[in-house]
């Protein structure tokens, strides 16, 4: 195997193939990254089983062939080279690196490529396609609600659901759950409901653009997707999300509105004084505007009042902050809701106007 | 710097938590514990002693030598508390309080002299602190090691206050004689008695090497060390990370796995309290066992999700026994602790799902407090299934 091409060309996608390696054991070939030319394209795959990408990009193929190296490794020496022209050749088991006008040179060990385990692919009828724009404003809204606790492994992962209209996109932690459900132009090829771990969704984030479109498909055990020449799969957590539908308050009485940089602004300050484990922070919401502030600690106290469109009766509430900081900094426009009915019950906070998607969040216990 | 320990014991505890919120129980023969088929006697009042009941005893026991005694069941939530008050004020005595079990602590008074006087003076301050805090006696035992003020505190008893000083400690283990020495149980002194050693001074004349050849390299250690009033380091295998534990030597070796069950659930309750008052979660789950041969074995499990309940712990404390104890020994003690502790779900942070856990939690609070309501409700253990 022998190709030339540019470095940086190669290193965008080597960069993103490391994610799909595993960083485990150094000398399992699933911490390989796989390379194989033919007619003048370079295929890059990784996978470490559970978890695959495969992407071709254009090269000067110089004799065909194929090996993989470990991804780790290779990658680093990617990024030190000068960004020009690269030779890539395999002599025995060794790939050469050098870079075509420097004396650099490189010899990479090599495991075959007959050893690299088969990629998983996703029958062709279960594809459908969908907006880049559309997929990454669902998991803007909802990613950062997942649980990172993994006794709570069914959690981990965003809740994509189907619907006649587009599509539904749900994380929790148990605590806090944010919601998105969009209309799509696109026909949307219906599928079992899946729990994707966030990891992908990331990865999908970052090989995207954002414009365009991107392709999935939805199996019972994997997750698909497609972005140009792109293509990367991941295993669907197994287990069952829970009944999140009972817990989306169906009316409360009391509505508050902020404007969000406000209380973004107000919620940064206040959090300086605010203990950090439980980070508890309490709201006095009422008609003279809210009131945010830290418990008394050991290190002090403090306090902000900000504006606020509210008629109900005064109402304490205590939050933990993050909860309301996450959603507010991903909303769009300049004011938004806090809707309530009591003090321990289920706070809904969502963007005015109204948009597709809404953040709930359990208060905590006042003292 | 001379060492000063001082081992605080509360008096007849339970039964004084009891007395204290039921005052018609003053002065009255009380006893509480377990008041199933094979309960045993948790705590008792001093009036009760008279008649012979003592702790560990099993109930019917109890009732065939107290039959008017007043019985209750324990409860051991409101005596969390109470020990909770207790430690609290015992920590602006010491920087160094260490919780031995529910009743009990040793305190590290060394270098306290210029804080609170003299150690006596100290301990006579400590004892009126809690009496007027509290409204409960403690005892309290001044030496130079933890060993030595365990005894020190219960040669004191009831409302005692006793110091041995430095140097005394042998004069101090020959008044005691064998039989009150700690840690020396009835099998221990039988086995003594074959070779006509029924003193400390007796036991002084034999070797190290000799007592270690007659009753095996721990307990021959540990017979030559307490014979010379030296702390065989009984507590001070305790880790530098915060754990809470409790342990109960019996006053007899035992191998009845009901009885050990019987200790494990409670002692798994006390440790759970202790951590609920303290608003701490264990990550691990440990055994301690002792064998008539003084032979000691922990073992412990960290489960990968989280101990919420008295029940889990119990389910995995006896699990580990199963696994651990051979059969054909008997226990001298028995201990349950909690470790890798860390802060727990204080402020509570309310749940959009309820949850399995959360629903274990739920009941079983609901059991301590129909417990606690004094109506019968049977053990968790009838509960859980262990195959």
């Amino acid at each position: 195997m022998k190709f030339a091409c540019q470095k940086n060309i190669l290193l965008r996608e080597i960069m993103l193939a490391l994610e799909f390696t595993s960083q485990r054991n150094t000398l399992s070939i699933v911490s390989n990254v796989l390379l194989e030319t033919s007619e003048n394209n370079l295929t890059v795959k990784a996978t470490d089983q559970k978890i695959g990408f495969k992407t071709v990009l254009p090269v000067e193929t110089i004799e065909d062939g194929s090996t993989t190296v470990f991804c780790d490794k290779f990658l680093g020496i990617l990024r030190a080279l000068p960004d020009e022209n690269i030779i890539f050749e395999e002599v025995g088991d060794k790939l050469f690196i050098h870079p075509e006008r420097n004396s650099i040179n490189f010899e990479l060990r090599t495991i075959g490529a007959d050893k690299f385990p088969q990629l998983e692919e996703a029958p062709g009828d279960a594809w459908f396609s969908i907006g880049q724009k559309d997929m990454f404003d669902m998991i803007d809204q909802t990613i950062f609600a997942i649980s990172d606790d993994e006794t709570r492994y069914f959690m981990n992962g965003v809740f994509l659901e189907h619907n006649p209209e587009g599509l539904t996109m749900v994380a929790t932690d148990g605590r806090r759950l944010s919601y998105i459900t969009r209309h799509l132009e696109e026909i949307i090829n219906p599928f079992q409901s899946a729990i994707i771990p966030a990891k992908f969704l990331s990865l999908l984030k970052k090989s995207g653009t954002g414009e365009g479109t991107l392709s999935l498909a939805v199996t019972e055990s994997i997750v698909f997707a497609r972005i140009g020449d792109q293509f990367m799969y991941c295993a669907l957590i197994k287990g069952q999300f829970p009944n999140y539908r009972r817990v989306i308050p169906a009316t409360q009485t009391n509505i508050c509105r902020l404007s969000i940089s406000d209380m973004l602004e107000a919620l940064k300050r206040v959090s300086l004084l605010v203990e950090n484990k439980a980070k508890r922070m309490y709201l006095d919401i009422d008609a003279g505007g809210v009131t945010v502030s830290s418990e008394e600690s050991d290190f002090g106290q403090a306090k902000e009042t900000i504006n606020c469109d509210y008629m109900g009766s005064s109402c304490r509430l205590a939050i933990n902050y993050s909860y309301l900081m996450s959603p507010l900094k991903v909303m769009e426009g300049q004011d938004f809701l806090i809707c309530f009915t009591e003090a321990n019950r289920a706070i809904t906070i969502k963007p005015d106007p109204e948009k597709d998607y809404f953040h709930i969040i359990m208060p905590m216990q006042i003292d | 710097m001379e060492t000063i320990f001082f081992h605080v014991d509360m008096d007849a505890f339970f039964a004084s938590v009891e007395s204290l919120d039921h005052p018609r129980y003053q002065g009255q023969p009380l006893i509480v514990g377990g008041m199933g088929s094979r309960g045993v006697v948790s705590s008792c009042s001093y009036e009760a002693r008279a008649y012979g009941v003592h702790s560990a005893m099993p109930m019917f026991k109890a009732k065939q030598l107290c039959p008017h005694g007043i019985y209750v069941q324990g409860r051991m939530h409101r005596y969390s508390e109470e020990s909770q008050k207790i430690v609290e004020i015992l920590k602006t005595f010491s920087p160094s309080v260490q919780q031995i079990s529910i009743d009990e602590a040793f305190l590290d008074m060394t270098g306290t002299f210029r804080l609170f006087g003299p150690a006596e003076e100290a301990a006579r301050l400590l004892k009126r602190t809690v009496l007027e805090k509290t409204r409960l006696v403690i005892s309290v035992g001044i030496g130079a090691s933890r060993y030595i003020a365990k005894m020190a505190s219960s040669y004191g008893k009831p409302d005692g206050l006793y110091r041995v000083a430095p140097g005394d400690e042998m004069a101090f283990v020959d008044k005691l004689g064998l039989a009150r020495l700690w840690g020396l149980g009835e099998s221990s002194l039988a086995m003594l008695k074959k070779y006509r050693i029924d003193n400390p001074q007796q036991l002084r004349t034999f070797q190290v090497s000799r007592l270690q050849k007659l009753f095996g390299e721990a307990a021959g250690e540990f017979y030559y060390k307490v014979s010379r009033g030296i702390d065989p380091g009984i507590y001070t295998g305790e880790t530098k990370s915060r754990s809470i534990s409790t342990e109960t030597t019996f006053a007899q070796d035992i191998n009845d796995i009901e009885l050990l069950k019987q200790y494990l659930l409670r002692m798994s309750h006390e440790v759970m309290f202790r951590a609920l008052d303290e608003q701490v979660m264990g990550k691990t789950v440990a055994i301690k066992l002792r064998y008539g041969d003084f032979t000691t074995i922990s073992a412990q499990i960290t489960p990968d999700k989280p101990i919420y309940s008295a029940e889990e712990i119990y389910v995995i404390a006896y699990t580990l026994l199963e696994q651990r104890w051979k059969r054909s020994q008997k226990i001298r003690l028995i201990g349950v602790g909690l470790y890798q502790l860390y802060d727990g779900d204080a402020p509570i942070q309310h749940e959009l799902f309820d949850d399995e856990f959360k629903r274990k939690r739920e009941l079983e609070k609901t059991v301590l407090s129909l417990r606690s309501k004094g109506q019968k409700v049977e053990k968790a253990t009838s509960l859980i299934k262990h195959d």
